[in-house]
């Protein structure tokens, strides 16, 4: 295979691998502030991307403007679990808001069928459909646009933790609660702010992957290979996620030019589950101690 | 009170196919295999805090195993065919367990969502031996020289089979194995500080509850006749979830009860299709918020003994 095919292979895995970046995140962000896997990130960012795609079929908006649109609903869906159910399980054990939270992708899935069918349907897209050659190697735009958006809200979160009073105590908080309360710091506000903020990266990434993966009640799914690409890296590690999402996006894209072609869809399961035997704390984790 | 109440409930299971119409033996019958799975999803979540979202997986391995070996081998006695299904969904379950059962649950639960997803691309891409899409015609159990054709007679080899699992459960669940597996609900730390090897427990709890779902499997496969890869997509992985939540964690009755409400039920819903994961859904988060023990927390089973919801 010539080098030009393989760095096309490469570059289209690298946008899906931003996409499942960009999942993972906003599993760790929840991650790390309550303790608990949401089953519910990947219908939250389906049913962001069907409002911003209503917005655009009842008002014709511009995509930026759907953009916004849909990181608003994100948001707002974001505050709203947080608030009416999740809030209210703070007693309980991590068990049971999985459990919650899998009941939420139900209800989110299932109200999505019911608003928008079962049916596919087109996304607009900010880029043109024509690959681009760059000397001999051709890619995709909408490749590139996926990988250089999912960078540049990476380096806004980036930004945000490091350089903001609230990325400081949502880190405080992920490391160790009862002291970041000492300090004064609201838990509360700090889970809030973790919903909203993890929906708001899953509705950014709905909108980028959307016209690639077509909008459907089913996109939610995404959201698995955000498990396999945060267990890759290391979970609970924000640069693990990115690098556990670049690699399972590239690994994924290679894997049927070298193994037979049925196990494309097995390949973020073969790894999750090599990368536990091997190395448990991921790519990029520390191994955490577990404390009573 | 209690061998009055058993004997009644023996008695009304051993005539229902006289009572019922054929539909309603058939309902029974798949009440019977969903109770097994739940019961064996609920030796690994309710007695150690460990959750899977891949038991449709292992049903359909269960299933498979069982309709291949009775197309291949016709003189193979169902119950042999039930046990081979049994084990080799066992060993698939021991293979999936040893890397995440020494990690936080989490990873388990994650582990086998995708596994669930695996196992119907297996079945797909596997044509030769599954016929992928097309889906497998199972043939006639045999039990001797018995064939097990009719709604009645599969409904007591489903009856039989789940009252052996249900003694076995409860069996169990009253033994060190038992206490070991509560004590790592409690907390994994305090039990293994008190002698108990946490990750084999685990693995254990994790086989155990394959192999129940693996027998479970066969026996869905000879009550429904057809398997297609469809039906055992995560969505049922997801139903079996809310049996255990509604009927009880860490209940053996509420297993049971569980499951035949969550099967009565979505037999019920079949005609709103589109409305019933918005339903199961809602139960699920109501039952966590408002009744985190199910069913068993709020009724006094007096029939069987190894409650510890």
């Amino acid at each position: 295979m010539s080098t030009a095919a393989l760095v096309h292979v490469v570059v289209s895995g690298l946008a899906t691998g931003s996409i499942y970046a960009l999942m993972a995140i906003s599993l760790v962000i929840v991650y790390n502030a309550t303790r608990t896997l949401n089953f519910a990130q990947g219908e939250m960012l389906m049913v962001s991307t069907f409002v911003g795609w209503t917005a655009h079929q009842w008002l014709r908006l511009p995509l930026p403007l759907i953009m916004l649109v849909a990181v608003v609903a994100a948001a707002l869906l974001g505050w709203l679990i947080e608030r009416a159910v999740i809030r209210h399980s703070i007693a309980a054990t991590h068990f049971d808001v999985l459990i919650i939270t899998l009941g939420l992708s139900l209800v989110l899935r299932a109200a999505a069928v019911l608003a928008w069918t079962h049916d596919e349907f087109p996304f607009p897209s900010f880029f043109a459909d024509r690959p681009i050659a760059l000397g001999p190697v051709r890619v995709a735009p909408v490749s590139l646009g996926i990988i250089g958006g999912s960078l540049l809200l990476m380096l806004a979160l980036y930004g945000l933790f490091r350089g903001t009073r609230l990325g400081r105590a949502m880190r405080a908080v992920a490391q160790n609660q009862r002291a970041a309360r000492l300090m004064g710091i609201s838990v509360e506000r700090v889970y809030s702010a973790s919903w909203i903020l993890a929906a708001v990266v899953g509705g950014i990434a709905g909108v980028l992957i959307a016209p690639v993966i077509f909008l459907s009640s089913k996109m939610g799914l995404v959201a698995i290979n955000g498990f396999t690409a945060a267990v890759l890296g290391g979970f609970g590690s924000m640069p693990g996620a990115v690098v556990g999402g670049m690699l399972l996006g590239v690994i994924e894209n290679l894997a049927p030019l070298y193994l037979p072609s049925g196990i494309k869809h097995s390949v973020p399961f073969l790894l999750m589950i090599a990368i536990l035997l091997v190395r448990p704390s991921g790519v990029l984790g520390r191994a955490r101690r577990r404390k009573v | 009170m209690r061998r009055a109440l058993w004997l009644a409930g023996g008695l009304a299971l051993l005539l229902w196919p006289w009572a019922a119409p054929p539909y309603f033996v058939f309902l029974a019958s798949l009440i019977v295999v969903n109770a097994i799975v739940a019961i064996g999803l609920n030796l690994l979540s309710g007695y150690t805090n460990q959750l899977s979202f891949g038991h449709a997986g292992f049903l359909a391995v269960g299933a498979y195993v069982a309709a291949l070996l009775t197309i291949h081998a016709p003189a193979l006695p169902v119950v042999a065919a039930l046990l081979l299904a049994g084990l080799a969904t066992a060993l698939v379950g021991l293979a999936l367990g040893i890397p995440c059962l020494r990690l936080e649950g989490l990873y388990l639960a994650m582990a086998t969502l995708a596994f669930g997803f695996v196992v119907v691309e297996a079945i797909l891409n596997l044509d030769w031996i599954t016929r992928g899409n097309d889906g497998l015609r199972v043939p006639v159990a045999r039990l001797g020289g018995l064939a097990l054709a009719s709604d009645t007679a599969k409904y007591y080899l489903v009856v039989a089979a789940g009252a052996l699992l249900v003694w076995a459960a409860a069996n169990i669940v009253r033994t060190r194995t038992g206490r070991a597996l509560l004590a790592i609900r409690e907390s994994e730390i305090a039990a293994q500080a008190s002698g108990v090897h946490v990750a084999a427990y685990k693995t254990l709890a994790f086989v155990v509850s394959a192999f129940y779902t693996g027998v479970a499997g066969g026996l869905f496969a000879f009550i429904v006749g057809y398997l297609s890869p469809d039906a055992f997509d995560v969505f049922l992985s997801v139903d079996f979830v809310a049996m255990i939540v509604v009927g009880g964690l860490g209940s053996i009755p509420g297993s049971i009860v569980g499951a035949a409400v969550i099967t009565v039920l979505y037999d019920t819903l079949a005609a709103f299709q589109n409305y019933r994961p918005l339903i199961f859904g809602v139960i699920l988060i109501a039952c966590m918020l408002f009744m985190p023990g199910g069913i068993a927390s709020r009724v006094r089973f007096p029939v069987l003994k190894g409650d510890n919801a």
